[in-house]
């Protein structure tokens, strides 16, 4: 399939879904915007009111952090379904597999232009500056996007060559939630803590570089951060090479397990 | 007289078994092709006939190049396309007809403005009037049917793998589907039809295979290998009720 199909297709299988998807509820496109907002409601509600916590910024905090995670989460779980899911289109075509998540993920990164912006109004309307800091939310987000390309295609091989991997990874999502310093800062932990939580899960270290750069000002761990695209960017390559090389062992294992 | 034609798909000696589900504990193997070979050639209408289970999708399948055989070896002409057309799967239930026949003719090839252009043409064929803008989940099995068929009409692929598709929808749609089958058939349309049904098959083809457990039985002029087909299923529920009784 030529790259310019190729491209054309991803982005109107995303919009499609995301125009089907709008249709099934009465607010339609409100929720894009009406989700994250319900969700700081939420925290406020539980850690302010309930908790009682004083720290004004923990609100804005805990928004940066989940709607950052969300982003990551939502895509890699519905596009571990993708190929399976798509086997309507699966037995009826001989198409690229790579197709299936790659529609999803896309979906995403519309979704998430949303929840980016709210997040933005959110930060601004509490006090917090645009500054030329945020520029590092480029190379940021584009380490995010191949992070999220590598575990959503992954994931949807796994799932495609046992259903069994479906259960694992939303249990694994749920590990990732709790140990990627969401809900408290990998920051007050002791050093060497720390160091081990941010070298071991690059999801911890992405959504503390949000906060760095959005709530402090303070620009990420370059190295760091380039490492983690490096490393996902290799990742990726070898998950494409196999969807290509083995599409029609997929397509089998889609339509017959 | 196919026999002068070019061969535009080759399966030689296609084999295809895989495990069966997905229980670890299973050892069972499938064996659903087992050593098929078939030379199909340019513009004819060949049809493939079988009762239900005996790998007639699988085939069609392994010549769409969607599976790959486990053994043996499928060889298409170079830049050529062949698209399956089947009931019930091959749709995104969310999306409307009119998106699933868009994507349909994109995924197929065309360009995002070709497959544009064929969306009336589609609409007023299929006889779906409002209902193509509604999702597919909610059409009944003729209706399906019918965006399925006319979508693969209306989208230009070199090879049509037919399956079972004529054996539904009222009776009006299915003369209509019939006689335009019957126009792309005698123009250059290379089709292979695969039914259980053997009038439909005699009708329709110039070139019959039967297919039993995966294997080919027979192989030759219509009418003969359809009667043949025919007498041994007659054959097979004689010797059923008379096991029964």
């Amino acid at each position: 399939m030529p790259l310019l199909q190729y491209i054309r297709l991803i982005d109107i299988m995303a919009r499609m879904s995301l125009r089907a998807d709008a249709s099934r509820f009465f607010l339609g496109y409100v929720w894009w915007i009406l989700e994250p907002l319900l969700w700081v409601g939420v925290f406020y509600v539980v850690f302010v009111t309930i908790m009682g916590s004083r720290e004004p910024d923990f609100l804005i905090f805990l928004a940066t952090g989940k709607l950052m995670f969300v982003w990551f989460s939502k895509s890699v779980t519905q596009a571990s379904n993708s190929i399976v899911g798509g086997k309507g289109l699966v037995g009826k075509i001989n198409v690229p597999k790579t197709l299936f998540p790659m529609a999803i993920v896309q979906e995403g990164v519309y979704r998430q232009a949303a929840v980016f912006v709210t997040l933005g109004i959110i930060l601004l309307s509490n006090g917090y500056t645009m500054t030329a800091t945020w520029w590092y939310l480029v190379p940021l987000m584009i380490v995010n996007y191949v992070v999220i390309l590598a575990c959503a295609f992954l994931a949807a091989c796994l799932v495609c060559l046992a259903r069994d991997f479906a259960q694992l990874i939303s249990l694994g999502m749920l590990f990732l939630l709790f140990t990627s310093g969401i809900f408290w800062d990998v920051r007050t932990l002791d050093p060497e803590k720390m160091k081990m939580v941010l070298d071991l899960n690059p999801m911890a270290f992405l959504l503390d570089a949000y906060r760095q750069i959005m709530m402090h000002n303070a620009a990420p761990d370059m190295f760091h951060l380039l490492t983690i695209g490096a490393g996902f960017g290799a990742l990726l390559c070898i998950i494409v090479l196999f969807m290509r090389h083995r599409s029609q062992y997929l397509a089998l294992r889609a339509l017959t397990a | 007289m196919s026999e002068h034609k070019p061969i535009i798909l080759e399966l030689n000696e296609v084999s295809l078994s895989y495990h069966a589900g997905g229980k670890a504990f299973d050892h069972g193997m499938h064996h659903v092709l087992k050593d098929v070979s078939i030379n199909l050639y340019e513009s004819e209408t060949l049809g493939i006939i079988g009762r239900n289970g005996v790998g007639k999708t699988t085939l069609l399948r392994v010549m769409a190049g969607i599976l790959a055989p486990t053994k043996g070896r499928v060889k298409m002409e170079p830049g050529k396309s062949a698209s399956l057309l089947t009931l019930g799967l091959g749709f995104k239930p969310d999306l409307s007809g009119r998106d699933n026949a868009l994507l349909s003719a994109m995924l197929q090839g065309s360009t995002q403005k070709q497959a544009i252009s064929f969306l009336d043409d589609i609409k007023d064929f299929s006889e779906l009037g409002d209902s193509f803008n509604e999702p597919v989940k909610n059409y009944s099995a003729g209706m399906r049917s019918r965006l399925a068929f006319t979508t693969a009409l209306m989208t230009h692929v070199d090879v049509l793998l037919i399956d079972e598709i004529l054996s539904v929808g009222d009776a009006h749609f299915r003369g209509k589907a019939l006689a335009a089958m019957q126009g792309r058939i005698t123009g250059d349309q290379t089709v292979v039809f695969v039914s259980h049904m053997a009038d439909q098959v005699e009708k329709m083809c110039d070139r019959v295979i039967w297919l039993e457990h995966g294997k080919v039985v027979a192989e030759g002029d219509a009418k003969e290998v359809t009667s043949a087909y025919t007498q041994s299923v007659a054959l097979a529920s004689k010797a059923a009720i008379e096991h029964q009784a």
